[in-house]
């Protein structure tokens, strides 16, 4: 199996996700899932923290397109933490982050809600 | 001379030396062109006191002009466009004023006192910085042109040079894009590779698809044995119905919504698709994937469609391989099923074939399929006698086969009982015909050999009339009494039977029509009868087995190997 999983955390009204390893083709779903369960839980305020994110591809960046847009107009949003300069750079290079919050620290994006 | 004026003309001197130096340091370190018209203007505007400025950016395969910055009242703001295009003769020289250019002046909207200074390198006109008339009217000392022109020059190449490492870095940023592009094309189609699950190739598609193109909205449809379906979707309000599907499947296989009425498709407009794409195997169009709007409000151009197509095809082909996959995982299972129902129907005819004393019996049964619709049986009754039967079901393969199947439990479960054979053909044909479609029928013969093997008596139900050979015939006596045709209609007139004696050199051959309707190669003629006579009459004094091999070899050499039906013989001799 992939070496991938993701932890669940909850800070006040805000829930985040710690995501470690590779977000590829195989493992998109298991954070399809997460995000799911967190809709279906009414819990819109979503950070994914990804400082142990070692890798992401398309597939992957394509689970956060599947439901930011969903989230965002319920009230709530998606924001993306702590990435390393890899995984930014593939979020950079579609076009990502002019549109949607990536931030620096996990703590400013828990304050921004 | 004046020392003190000297020494002030000296100190403005170092203090515009120190300017250009200062201003050529920060402009050469910068990238950033709108920083350094920025500090152009600023700085000449600054020097010379005058309160209107500007700097024009030619725009290059483009007559006109971009207002890159502006300061002055009156004149035309920034980021307006100015149409115009100037003789080779002005855009070689470094400065313009004066009355000569008044049509210059008049172009660009500004003043005829002003002063034009080009922006260009050795090889680039750049564009224009225009400065107004000084406050006080004076014209621009030479010495004052003189420093503009200077940090004019350090401008120009400032800009030539953050445009080329601005271009570089976006021919750098699209190559990166690019790489990033195959490499998703690669890793998914190891991924794929892997993938047995339709459903997750389509997912997987999916989000390679909203991650690559950052989109939302996302359909994929596929006609899987004729029927045409959405296997994955995305941000889609209303699936598309079976018409949508239809017509989606009838588009050109790129089609920008935007070129087409799309009026007869409604789910299209509903979801916003702005592109649908068109996926054929083998030539034929069996998949439609249709995106909506990029989030970066970028179209779809030929770049995006290529890598659409590309994706699209690779899930196409990982499902087709699927799809053969599971055809073959059935092929292999019905296989398996179909021998073991070959053994099973071995099962079913006598093997060894048994022996009747004072008889020398041999039979064989060649099946051209798997299974087939032949049978024969020989078995022992209780009062000593035995029972001789054989029968063809008519078509081939599994269905034949049952049929068979049933015909012989029906034979075994009525032999141990005192029922005549004429009674017992009755009822197995009522059996059969209540039991089979109209069209399924057997032809069944069968007899019974009396306890002292000196008596026969047979029914024939529309079976190959079997031959019997008295000794020293050559012509056979052909066994034809009983009724019609097992399974076609009820009895309603009872089979008959015949009876008669065995005489010791006495031969008895039946056979299914396998043996007299094998074909030869041309498909022209059939083996027939009198092929058949001739052989067994050739082969006569052997015995029952090598009448039975001599009759399958000339069978074979005259079909020339290729068989059709299944061949089913019994050859009896009476001792």
């Amino acid at each position: 199996m992939k070496n991938f999983s993701i932890a669940k955390r909850q800070i006040n009204d805000v829930s985040v996700l710690d995501v470690s390893g590779e977000l590829d083709a195989h493992t998109a779903s298991q954070l399809e899932n997460s995000l799911k369960s967190l809709i279906d839980d009414q819990r819109f305020r979503i950070v994914v923290n990804c400082s142990r994110l070692d890798y992401i591809a398309s597939a992957g960046l394509g689970v956060f397109m599947a439901y930011i847009e969903d989230v965002r107009g319920l009230g709530g949003d998606i924001k993306l933490t702590n990435m390393n300069d890899r995984v930014y750079n593939v979020f950079d290079l579609l076009g990502f982050p002019t549109l949607y919050d990536i931030l620096d620290d996990e703590k400013e994006a828990v304050e921004g809600f | 001379m004046d020392f003190s004026s000297l020494s002030t003309e000296e100190r403005h001197s170092r203090f515009e030396l120190r300017t250009l130096l200062e201003t050529s340091r920060l402009l050469i370190e910068s990238q950033d062109p709108d920083f350094v018209l920025n500090n152009l203007l600023l700085i000449t505007m600054g020097k010379l006191l005058v309160t209107k400025g500007m700097i024009l950016i030619h725009k290059p395969g483009d007559e006109a002009y971009l207002v890159s910055k502006s300061k002055g009242r009156d004149w035309l703001t920034e980021s307006e466009d100015l149409k115009a295009d100037f003789e080779p003769e002005i855009l070689e020289r470094s400065i313009i004023r004066g009355k000569e250019f008044k049509d210059v002046f008049e172009t660009i909207g500004i003043e005829p006192q002003s002063t034009i200074f080009n922006l260009k390198t050795s090889t680039h006109h750049l564009g224009f910085l225009c400065l107004g008339p000084k406050g006080t009217k004076a014209p621009l000392t030479d010495h004052e042109i003189e420093f503009i022109e200077s940090l004019t020059i350090i401008s120009s190449v400032a800009i030539a040079n953050s445009r080329m490492f601005q271009e570089l870095r976006h021919i750098n940023r699209r190559l990166d894009r690019k790489v990033h592009d195959l490499n998703t094309l690669l890793e998914l189609s190891k991924d794929f590779n892997m993938m047995v699950d339709r459903q997750e190739i389509a997912r997987v598609f999916k989000f390679a698809m909203l991650g690559q193109m950052l989109i939302r909205t996302f359909f994929f449809a596929l006609e899987i044995e004729g029927k045409r379906t959405i296997i994955s979707i995305s941000g889609i309000t209303e699936e598309p119905s079976d018409d949508d599907l239809d017509t989606l499947f009838e588009f050109d296989d790129v089609c920008h919504t935007s070129e087409i009425n799309t009026t007869d498709c409604s789910f299209l407009e509903q979801n916003k698709i702005e592109l649908v794409i068109g996926l054929r195997f083998q030539n034929e169009k069996i998949g439609v994937v249709g995106v909506g709007p990029r989030a970066t409000q970028e179209g779809y151009g030929d770049a995006e469609v290529n890598f659409l197509q590309s994706l699209g095809n690779l899930a196409l082909l990982t499902i087709q391989k699927t799809l053969l996959l599971e055809e073959q995982l059935v092929k292999q299972r019905l296989e398996e099923e179909l021998n073991l129902a070959k053994t099973i129907q071995e099962g079913l005819l006598p093997n060894p074939v048994p022996q009747i004393s004072g008889f020398d019996i041999s039979a064989i049964n060649v099946s051209s399929r798997q299974v087939g619709g032949d049978y024969f049986d020989i078995l022992g009754l209780d009062d000593g006698g035995h029972l001789m039967a054989i029968a063809d079901v008519t078509g081939k393969g599994i269905p034949a086969s049952l049929l068979m199947a049933n015909l012989q439990s029906m034979l075994h479960a009525l032999a141990p009982l005192e029922v005549t054979l004429e009674n017992a053909s009755g009822r197995i044909n009522d059996i059969i015909y209540e039991n089979t479609p109209p069209d399924k029928f057997i032809t069944f013969f069968w007899g019974k050999i009396s306890n002292d093997g000196k008596q026969f008596r047979y029914v024939n139900a529309g079976h190959n009339p079997p031959m019997l050979f008295r000794k020293g015939e050559n012509s056979p006596k052909l066994l034809e009494d009983g009724g019609i045709i097992l399974g076609a209609m009820p009895t309603m007139m009872p089979y008959s039977s015949a009876s008669l004696s065995f005489q010791p050199g006495d031969l008895l051959v039946c056979f299914t029509d396998g043996v007299t309707e094998a074909m030869n190669p041309e498909q022209t003629e059939e083996y027939e009868e009198p092929r058949l006579i001739e052989c067994i009459n050739k082969h006569r004094d052997k015995s029952s087995k090598e009448i039975v091999d001599a009759v399958i070899r000339d069978i074979n050499s005259f079909a020339e190997g290729i068989q059709y039906d299944d061949i089913t013989m019994i050859v009896l001799k009476v001792n």
